[in-house]
């Protein structure tokens, strides 16, 4: 790696001559959870990492003023994060050929870039090819839990039995009954804010006390109420009362999250080092190797099971085994598909786990672009406030083809908005002119911007799917992942939609809409990627169990969002790590059992 | 704020404050100008004064000091052309005024300079000429400096947030 390098830490020292209960590939939401709840039962766990740990709340610096930094949080010269234009009028690799000394992904272009310039990818070491998608990834301890949105959100049985509700895709093998406990053991163990609202599409989880609402969202609040619709406060994946866990802290409104790309230097939003990791390593039963890039899912030749990991130091980039009774994959939806692709043997030549050859296919994840910008009229003039205090504004829930059937398409979005005075006045984009009159303009309308923009379900389809390139590697020698994905006739007409219903409600409520975008985003940009390696009861048309484990290879789980059978348009870690906790305590009885 | 609170909040930081800090240059008001010329410096810190000037609430972009942010920026710039565009805007800035006024934009009165400026943003919204470019290129780069220094974000802007909320939090509950 180029970027900045960290003293090798002590947890390269660990015994590759053992073998482990279980190797857990990834450390993110995923991962973490998997090794918390393995560990927790006494399971012997050896967790690989890809990526480095760095020191977090130094990098992250949340409080930091723009004006104590020397170019207002922005990266060092020569570093560049790629521009929509950049994504959509060329093809991956998006770095190659960049004269710039490192490429980062989009999210390196929102403000405070250079607080993730050592958590972001270079894409320069980690091309990809075929069709267009931003891709965005984050190689250290944690994943990309260090900088998430924090929106946490559960599914309900309209996605669980989505096809039992309107005939398209599968059914998931589990209902929301099933996974129900877990998802409480998640809020309970890590902590979740919100508001209830008793929706049967959006089910409320044990919060600890909400965000509150700035006056305009109180606004479009009550006015969406006598449409039927709900606006509520952010259900946040952050801890506002508080957990029983050392590592952390709870909130104190300081809204540095919702700043800048993410991130929380007391640790009070969720991310996996300090709510997961920590903790299990605090049981004296998780071993953790960072810069271990796995390749490899090992197999033994008699069984035909899985027997470990081979993986290439990041650092030194020599070729190590790790061996283990149980393989766990948690490396994100694409990295997974990778590795089990990547995985081909006498046994598994199509990779292991495959024998269904749906690895990589029936992809999905959240389109997003369309929304709105409205002003409202009596917020101009006002006396600044704080508004910006807390990890997120808010979340306007799913209301289409719930009860009712939209004609253009199946499924539905969300919106996530936000509203009132920030750190920096967006508005002054936007005014025209200079002077006296343009700095009053800007002042006075500071706090009267309401935004939102659209989340909605990219269906899941066995035609886009992910196999790998054969020519291009990644800068330790590992076939890259190459793309075959885009955006069907239902994700337009449903985009359509959003501009369109995003303009009523605002309307509706008294607010003046003074932008309405239309424009779809490339394929990734929600980074809300799902589906590489669906669950299923058949064989035949999936890849893992109910449990998250292979059909194929008994020993062998896939406990991340690869295993999601839909993608909702609710956002996916909360769901993740409910999951993830099901599917481990269900390993651990097995493994006890002995019949792994 | 009570003992407790206040308790709970110094163990909050203590993870971020007891780490020690990168110390960074931090670019002031009387940072060295680097990349552009005495004369043209002069220009760029009138210029942007003039798009965000002092009034009854704050002072503006020059005591802000924003043209020395922009020099700093661009003096270190990897990328040859946003240094460039900025050497040809002033060029353009330089022939408006001599179009206009007959002499250099820093010998022109105050009136006179308004002129040039009014001209130059005449076509914000759909820029051709040079001067009009540029427009764009300096009043993007004083918003974006002025609004993220010590006197845009508390003294223009009153911005309340960047605080540790110790009891509840601000707003309005969702009822």
């Amino acid at each position: 790696m180029t970027l900045i390098r960290f003293k090798a830490s002590q947890e390269q020292d660990v015994d590759l001559s053992r073998t482990y209960d279980a190797v857990v590939v990834g450390s993110g939401a995923a991962g973490g959870m998997a090794a918390h709840v393995l560990t927790s039962q006494g399971m012997q766990v050896l967790l690989l990492e890809a990526g480095k740990k760095i020191p977090i709340e130094q990098e992250l610096r949340s409080m930091e003023w723009p004006y104590d930094h020397p170019r207002r949080g922005e990266f060092p010269p020569g570093d560049h994060a790629l521009r929509y234009n950049e994504y959509t009028v060329r093809q991956p690799p998006y770095a190659k050929g960049s004269a710039f000394k490192h490429v980062f992904s989009y999210v390196g272009g929102w403000g405070g870039s250079d607080y993730v310039k050592n958590i972001l990818v270079d894409e320069k070491d980690h091309p990809y090819t075929g069709t267009r998608y931003a891709w965005v990834r984050a190689r250290l301890l944690g994943g990309k839990t260090n900088i998430w949105g924090r929106l946490a959100l559960r599914l309900s049985d309209y996605d669980f039995k989505g096809k039992s509700h309107d005939g398209y895709g599968e059914d998931w093998p589990i209902s929301y009954a099933d996974i129900q406990p877990y998802y409480d053991k998640v809020d309970t163990y890590l902590g979740i804010s919100g508001h209830n609202e008793n929706l049967p599409h959006l089910p409320d989880s044990l919060f600890q006390r909400p965000n509150k609402l700035t006056a305009a969202e109180v606004k479009l609040r009550k006015s969406l109420a006598t449409m039927g619709r709900v606006l509520t406060p952010y259900r946040a994946g952050v801890t506002t009362d508080g957990v029983k866990n050392k590592y952390r802290s709870k909130c104190f409104g300081r809204g540095a999250c919702g700043r800048r790309p993410g991130g929380c230097d007391i640790h009070a939003a969720f991310d996996s080092p300090t709510g997961l990791i920590y903790p299990a390593m605090d049981t004296g039963n998780l071993t953790l190797r960072t810069n271990s890039i796995a390749h490899e899912v090992l197999v033994d030749q008699n069984t035909g099971k899985a027997r470990g990991i081979s993986f290439v130091d990041a650092v030194n980039h020599r070729t190590y085994d790790a061996k283990a009774k149980v393989v766990i994959l948690a490396a994100s939806t694409l990295e997974s598909a990778r590795l089990l692709l990547l995985s081909k043997s006498r046994q598994y030549p199509n990779g292991i786990a495959n024998s269904s050859g749906h690895v990589g296919h029936n992809f999905c994840e959240h389109v997003m672009g369309p929304g709105v910008t409205g002003m409202v009229k009596e917020l101009v003039g006002v006396a600044p406030t704080l508004d910006d205090g807390k990890p997120g504004g808010f979340y306007v829930p799913r209301f289409r083809n719930l009860q009712d059937k939209q004609p253009g398409f199946i499924r539905g979005y969300g919106f996530e908005g936000g509203s009132g005075f920030s750190i920096f006045p967006d508005g002054a984009w936007g005014t025209p002119g200079f002077g006296g009159q343009f700095k009053k303009t800007v002042r006075e309308h500071a706090g009267a911007f309401i935004s939102m923009g659209g989340f909605g379900e990219v269906l899941a389809r066995y035609e886009n799917y992910m196999d790998l390139d054969p020519e291009v590697k990644d800068s330790w020698g590992i076939p890259v992942l190459r793309f075959h994905y885009q955006f069907g006739d239902n994700e337009k007409k449903m985009c359509e939609d959003m501009a369109v219903a995003g303009r009523e409600m605002f309307e509706q409520a008294g607010i003046e809409v003074i932008g309405v975008d239309k424009n779809i985003l490339t394929e990734g940009w929600s980074i809300h990627e799902l589906g590489t390696a669906r669950m299923g009861s058949d064989p035949k048309t999936s890849v893992l169990n109910q449990f998250q484990q292979s059909h194929d290879v008994r020993n062998l789980f896939v406990v991340d969002g690869s295993s999601h059978v839909s993608a909702s348009c609710q956002n996916p870690t909360w769901t993740i790590m409910a999951l993830a906790w099901r599917s481990c305590e269900h390993l651990a009885d097995e493994f006890k059992r002995g019949s792994l | 704020m009570s003992e407790l609170s206040r308790r709970e909040m110094l163990q909050a930081t203590a993870a971020a404050l007891s780490l020690p800090l990168v110390k960074l240059p931090v670019a002031t008001g009387q940072a060295p100008k680097k990349f552009f010329t005495p004369a043209e410096f002069a220009v760029v810190d009138e210029l942007s004064d003039m798009i965000i000037p002092t009034d009854e609430k704050s002072v503006g972009a020059r005591a802000a000091g924003v043209a020395a942010y922009i020099d700093a920026r661009l003096a270190e710039s990897f990328e040859h052309e946003p240094p460039e565009q900025w050497r040809t805007g002033l060029k353009a800035v330089e022939d408006l005024s001599h179009e206009l006024n007959g002499k250099a934009f820093m010998e022109s009165t105050p009136e006179q300079r308004l002129a040039v400026l009014t001209r130059m943003a005449a076509g914000e919204s759909d820029p051709k000429t040079p001067a009009e470019k540029f427009f764009r290129e300096i009043k993007g780069a004083t918003v974006h400096a002025y609004y993220t220094s010590k006197v845009g974000i508390h003294d223009d802007q009153g911005y309340k947030g960047n605080v540790y909320q110790t009891g509840e939090y601000a707003g309005f509950d969702a009822t």
